[in-house]
């Protein structure tokens, strides 16, 4: 069982690149669900829906059983549960009363080989990560749009700084400095320049569809450069709707213990730059 | 050929702010048919295809001083484009501020740039100072031979379900159907005699469904018999049903099922379902209540019969 709406924000944000509903795999766990998209083997979004989300999760399979689903076929079809005015719970039975009950079966597609190995590693003993504020992130990405095509993301330890270049028709840098701006970069971790080059369109997959309560929190968005300069992108979406009671919630007051969605996408670096030279 | 009325206030504010928005969105074009008695909206009664929407009223309830003659039995019928008979009846309505009566009738003029006279509906509001006139171009009124095909189609759609279940509160059906329409074509919708209704779309890689029990029957029903079905799912409930005799299965378009149910923008007070003998086709029957009472008002009828896709399992 769980609030029909919760699915929607993650779902819309990592599942809907460049507009169009991929092709998914979910992935079913002790611990939850994972909703997996991939484009052209250089991005990959994952959604996290923790255990804790559901008012109810059974789980008893062996392994992690996965399967492929249309996610546009899904997101319709939950739609159809979430009708306005109606308690949105996603229930398989009663939607208002004892003699009425909407279902659904989603026919499951075998899930296509993952094409390459997202695992990834730190690409030392000190992570390279910075975290900043989502709403600058995504204005910046924005931004870098009209250069277009290839944007460079440099880090560098002295002085503390991010920067973002993109070269095209012009050339735009964006610089995030640390201590110029602790309220814009909230976190950040490099021992060593490392600099590495990422196509604007996997790089805007992952700010362009990020809900607008990520950007109305505006807790900040976490970006790691791991081995092989392999960049993860990680959103924090929280699904909680504090002005809606829950209506099948008995006990008064209680909140389930987890109101938050994990969004994270991998971009692979393009191909162009020397890592050896640029990760010593 | 003659016809002119005047409108009554009622017949005025059922037609602008509840019937036309209504029958507008089942087709824009449909037949006007007047007859001495009543007014008819009809839409695809000739041509078979397409949902089949009937709005009847007895004259009185939308017209006074009503003229009508002709040499085909004092009837006339004709088709007429909604949308723009709905912007004139609120264009006149607008301009019309001292409420002057109404008055509708058909005419035949000389358009501009023409030399062939054609046919108008025409509103005329007249003052002691003023009048507004606007004039809602119409087809040649219908061959006898037509309007004899007309009246029988019209006679052979007033066949009826032995079986009507009451539909669940409208908007909600509305709702539901107008999500449900981006995930598949074709809609099955069952009706069964214990008074269950059952919609569902079916394709290759989803099946989505409601089941909705225990509405007011109408006509033929059957009890008691469900009672073992109770642990089933809506599904094989719906099928044994089906096998028992108890039930019956039709496909309609999901478009036409969701303009039947945008009927609700006449604000009936009550809907029911049924299925035409033989699976020939699905029925939706659309009740107005005499203002403040729960009375069905019998001077006021609309009607939807959708064309099913497949003979189903009926």
């Amino acid at each position: 069982m769980l609030c029909v709406d919760m699915w929607w924000c993650p779902m819309e944000c990592a599942c809907r690149i460049e507009g169009i509903w991929m092709d998914a795999v979910v992935e079913l766990s002790e611990h939850g669900i994972v909703i997996i998209v991939e484009d052209t083997s250089c991005l990959q979004a994952k959604v996290y829906l923790q255990r804790e989300l559901f008012l109810k999760y059974d789980y008893g399979a062996q392994g992690r059983p996965r399967f492929g689903v249309s996610l546009g076929l899904f997101v319709d079809c939950l739609n159809t549960f979430s009708a306005p005015g109606r308690s949105n719970i996603l229930e398989l039975r009663s939607v208002d009363s004892p003699d009425a009950c909407i279902y659904a079966e989603i026919r499951t597609r075998i899930p296509e080989t993952i094409s390459w190995d997202y695992n990834f590693e730190p690409a030392g003993s000190t992570p390279l990560s910075f975290t900043v504020k989502s709403a600058a992130l995504k204005e910046a990405i924005d931004d870098l749009e009209w250069p277009g095509s290839s944007i460079q993301i440099k880090l560098q330890p002295v002085p503390p700084s991010v920067i973002f270049r993109g070269e095209g028709h012009g050339d735009l840098q964006i610089d995030f400095n640390y201590y110029a701006n602790t309220d814009l970069l909230i976190a950040f971790s490099c021992d060593r320049q490392v600099s590495h080059r990422y196509k604007y369109k996997f790089l805007r997959a992952t700010t362009s569809n990020i809900p607008s309560s990520v950007i109305r929190d505006n807790r900040g968005s976490k970006l790691t450069i791991g081995r092989g300069g392999m960049l993860k992108v990680q959103h924090l979406v929280s699904v909680a709707k504090p002005s809606v009671p829950h209506p099948h919630v008995e006990s008064a007051g209680y909140q389930p213990p987890s109101r938050i969605a994990y969004i994270e996408f991998f971009v692979k670096p393009e191909e162009v730059e020397d890592d050896t030279v640029n990760d010593s | 050929m003659k016809f002119k009325a005047f409108l009554t206030d009622n017949g005025i504010n059922l037609l602008e702010k509840r019937i036309l928005p209504a029958l507008d969105k089942t087709g824009k074009i449909c037949h006007l048919y007047l007859t001495p008695d009543h007014a008819f909206f009809l839409h695809n009664l000739l041509n078979s295809d397409g949902p089949q929407s009937i709005a009847q009223f007895q004259v009185p309830s939308l017209f006074h001083d009503y003229r009508i003659s002709s040499q085909n039995d004092d009837v006339i019928a004709f088709s007429i484009d909604l949308s723009l008979l709905h912007r004139a009846l609120r264009s006149i309505l607008t301009v019309n501020s001292h409420s002057n009566p109404i008055q509708i009738k058909l005419v035949k003029k000389l358009p501009p740039q023409s030399t062939q006279p054609t046919p108008f509906l025409t509103f005329e509001a007249k003052g002691h100072k003023s009048a507004v006139v606007h004039d809602v171009p119409v087809s040649k009124p219908l061959s006898r031979a037509d309007v004899r095909e007309l009246q029988l189609a019209l006679d052979s759609a007033q066949q009826m379900p032995e079986t009507l279940v009451k539909a669940p509160e409208l908007n909600l059906l509305q709702n539901f159907v107008d999500r449900m329409k981006h995930v598949g074509d074709v809609i099955r919708v069952s009706i069964s005699k214990y008074g269950d209704l059952h919609l569902q779309i079916s394709t290759t890689l989803i099946t989505l469904g409601a089941e909705f029990r225990k509405l007011v029957v109408l006509g033929e029903r059957a009890d008691g018999a469900d009672g073992g079905d109770q642990g089933l799912s809506a599904q094989s409930r719906t099928e044994r049903a089906v096998q028992r005799g108890d039930a019956m299965s039709v496909q309609v378009s999901v478009k036409h099922f969701f303009k039947c149910l945008q009927s609700s923008l006449a604000k009936p007070d009550c809907a029911f379902y049924g299925i035409a003998p033989q699976g020939a086709c699905l029925i939706v029957i659309f009740q107005f209540f005499v203002p403040g009472t729960r009375q069905t008002d019998k001077s006021i009828s609309l009607h939807c019969r959708l064309p099913v896709l497949d003979s189903g399992s009926s």
